[in-house]
């Protein structure tokens, strides 16, 4: 049989790679602005690789602002809000697809009523909430804040993942003569270990990019963390420190570029069962 | 089964342990004083700490703790600070947003404060900017943010044109001949590669309301106890000056529509623009800093339209009203802002001083990076009718700005653009009419 040309693939091909070089394209130029001297940042005929490069905006980040006390406060907040939202979201999400009652649906519909109140509505409140029981320009506070931001998208995502593991799984380990905490930790939490990797993954990297409550809510400059310490590079009416803003960027990446490297594979298989349905 | 237990286990008790000893036990006596500063270029920063420094060294018992804010996030920051009740001590804005925050009522009156030196020494047109008409001061204004025309010196040799001086600034036909002796097809490809101007309109209400004053105009004007909103024939002058020169005479570059005035430096590097008009004082430090080696410009008196008479705004100190320790604020202020401190300060940020001890300083009367140019525009600055106007940050951003984008992108007439400037601020001014805010 003759083999026809594929004309299909080739433009399916040539449009990913189109795509891949339309997302890579900004972090190129951040990378390339990081390595140029500043007057040729400034040029008025840019060019996408340095013609000299130079070390002096890292040296400067480094040397300059608190920018590693910022990266550790932001991983500190990351990895608490993360598994304390993990730990309270995988058995509230188990609980609510095994346990059927009235209230799950209400509890499903509030979870997402709450998604469309914007920041600056809850800021005043949460504030004053929070400034009662002394925790504003603490890095508690801020964990907690995080933890009730994410933990209802988290809740919706586990229970999407929870109500994909078929209940004849649990039927037959019980048959076995497995216990119910046998059930859960034997049979549930490995099947669960993809989703919980993808719902720790979008919950850290929430705390980590996040910017207005830390802003607003660390006063102390040593508290401050990586988005609020990055912000400080830029100025009034556009202005930037873009040399030093883009070796700053470029090291405020490489944690989650990590974190995403290790849990890469937990989060395609994650967000893939959670579309299917038991 | 025991082992995933006790992961988890171990995990839960080690996150609450960690946020545990991450809470701030702190005694709140003893707090050093809260200044948020706003300054944000390197040198800038590296003088404002080291002032704070000075001073913590000075005053072990009354020490000040440095916060490094961001323009772009200061309003959400105060006005959560001042909803909350918890405030800096001191904290660094400018002049036209601090008018609002004191008829909110979020600010402390300063001038039982202010010492006989500092209130003599700052100048009347900076002091205007804060001050309310039944006396009340609100913040202390340390540095003028002022409009400045930078010239391409190689550019204007090659072309045969004489820079004007303090004794004979440029009218705006000046500035429009010169445009189009500047403005060439170098490669003769039907395309301009160079233009005689660069303006960055991208938010130009700010440009457009501060020239506006040297051409009559003011666009806010007051009947009875409130502002009404009027484009007239002054106002349109200037607007339609700036139309000619971008679609009838082509001299301003058309990417300047789109550009902020920082976003219009590297192509005056380049020689695509020969005069950046209507950029901040503050231009400079970056022209400094980053232009090209043997790259040669200059700073242009303001222009004359009916006079040389512009809106001036200035950035300040002030002191919330729930501070609790005005006095100790106030304090430190009159040492941030002695006249050392401020010149260190109007230096590195490459803005004019308040005080006329700084502007008597050699370092503001020399040529070299303008400074001589820039400092004797002082005395041409004035107070716009919109100070005090409730509702002025708001309608700039809402409708100022949005409508003259529109404009100046060929969307619209001059006339249609009045039309609805004038429609569409009674709207916003009406919202803020009800509040009953005066100032």
């Amino acid at each position: 049989m003759k083999k026809r040309f594929p004309y299909f693939k080739i433009a399916i091909h040539g449009l990913i790679i189109l795509y891949v070089v339309f997302l890579l394209f900004p972090l190129v130029w951040v990378l390339a602005s990081s390595f140029k001297p500043t007057p040729e940042i400034y040029s008025g005929s840019p060019t996408i690789l340095p013609r000299h490069i130079t070390l002096e905006h890292y040296l400067s980040v480094i040397n300059g602002q608190l920018l590693f006390r910022s990266m550790w406060n932001s991983i500190i907040v990351g990895i608490m809000s993360t598994i304390l939202v993990v730990l309270v979201a995988v058995p509230s999400a188990y609980a609510m697809v095994r346990y059927k009652s009235f209230i799950n649906n209400a509890i499903l519909g509030w979870i997402l009523v709450s998604q469309i109140f914007p920041v600056i509505l809850v800021m005043i409140p949460l504030y004053i909430v929070l400034r009662y029981i002394g925790l504003t320009d603490s890095l508690t506070g801020l964990t907690l804040i995080y933890i009730v931001w994410s933990l209802p998208f988290v809740l919706w995502m586990m229970h999407g993942y929870v109500k994909s593991i078929p209940f004849e799984l649990e039927e037959a380990a019980v048959l076995d003569g497995a216990s119910r905490t046998q059930v859960i930790f034997k049979v549930i939490l490995p099947l669960l270990l993809p989703a919980i990797g993808a719902c720790a993954l979008f919950s850290f990297i929430s705390a980590w990019n996040e910017f207005f409550f830390a802003f607003v809510l660390m006063k102390s400059p040593t508290l401050a963390t990586l988005q609020v310490e990055l912000a400080r590079y830029t100025g009034m009416e556009g202005q930037a420190r873009t040399g030093p803003l883009a070796a700053a960027s470029i090291i405020a990446t490489i944690p989650s570029i990590i974190l995403f490297i290790i849990m890469r594979k937990w989060l395609t298989t994650g967000l893939v069962a959670g579309a299917l349905k038991g | 089964m025991k082992r995933i237990f006790y992961t988890i286990l171990f995990l839960g008790v080690a996150a609450i342990t960690v946020l545990w000893f991450t809470y701030k036990h702190e005694n709140p006596k003893n707090q050093p004083l809260r200044f948020v500063s706003l300054a944000w270029q390197e040198a800038t920063i590296a003088t404002n700490k080291s002032i704070v420094a000075e001073w913590n060294n000075a005053h072990p018992d009354l020490k000040v703790e440095y916060i490094q804010g961001t323009w772009n996030a200061a309003h959400d920051y105060l006005i959560t600070a001042f909803e909350t009740g918890d405030v800096p001590d001191i904290f660094h804005y400018e002049s036209s947003v601090i008018i609002d925050y004191a008829m909110r009522g979020y600010l402390r009156d300063l001038s039982p404060y202010i010492s006989s030196e500092m209130k003599n020494d700052i100048l009347d047109v900076a002091w205007a900017t804060v001050t309310r008409p039944n006396g009340e001061v609100e913040g202390i204004p340390f540095l003028i943010e002022s409009l400045v025309v930078i010239y391409n010196k190689s550019l204007f040799r090659e072309a045969g044109i004489t820079p004007p001086d303090i004794n004979h600034p440029w009218t705006w036909d000046d500035l429009r001949e010169a445009a189009k002796k500047l403005t060439k097809d170098i490669d003769k490809d039907g395309v301009i590669d160079q233009y005689g101007v660069g303006i960055g309109l991208r938010n130009s209400a700010n440009i457009i309301m501060n020239t506006s004053i040297s051409f009559g105009g003011s666009f806010f004007r007051k009947e009875g106890n409130s502002f009404v909103v009027k484009v007239q024939d002054e106002e349109k002058k200037l607007l339609q000056t700036i139309m000619d020169m971008i679609y009838k005479d082509k001299t301003v570059a058309p990417s300047s529509i789109g550009e902020t005035g920082a976003g219009m430096i590297p192509g005056f590097f380049s020689n695509k623009y020969a005069m950046l008009v209507g950029i901040g004082a503050w231009g400079r430090q970056q022209i400094v800093e980053y232009a090209p080696k043997k790259f040669t410009w200059g700073v242009m008196p303001p222009l004359k339209a009916k006079t040389q008479i512009y809106g001036a705004s200035t950035q300040t100190l002030s002191i919330p009203k729930e501070s609790k320790r005005a006095n100790d604020a106030m304090k430190f202020i009159d040492f941030m802002l002695n006249t050392n401190n401020m010149g260190l300060i109007a230096l590195n940020d490459w803005m004019i001083p308040t005080r006329k001890s700084c502007l008597s300083m050699p370092e503001f009367q020399n040529s070299i990076g303008g400074w001589d140019i820039t400092c004797s525009a002082v005395s041409t600055l004035g107070v716009g009718s919109w100070l005090g106007a409730p509702g002025y940050v708001e309608w700039k951003s809402r409708v100022a700005n949005p409508v003259l984008q529109e404009l100046f992108a060929g969307r619209m007439t001059v006339d249609e653009a009045a039309k609805r400037i004038e429609h569409e601020s009674n709207i916003v001014l009406s919202r803020y009419k009800k509040r009953g805010e005066v100032w």
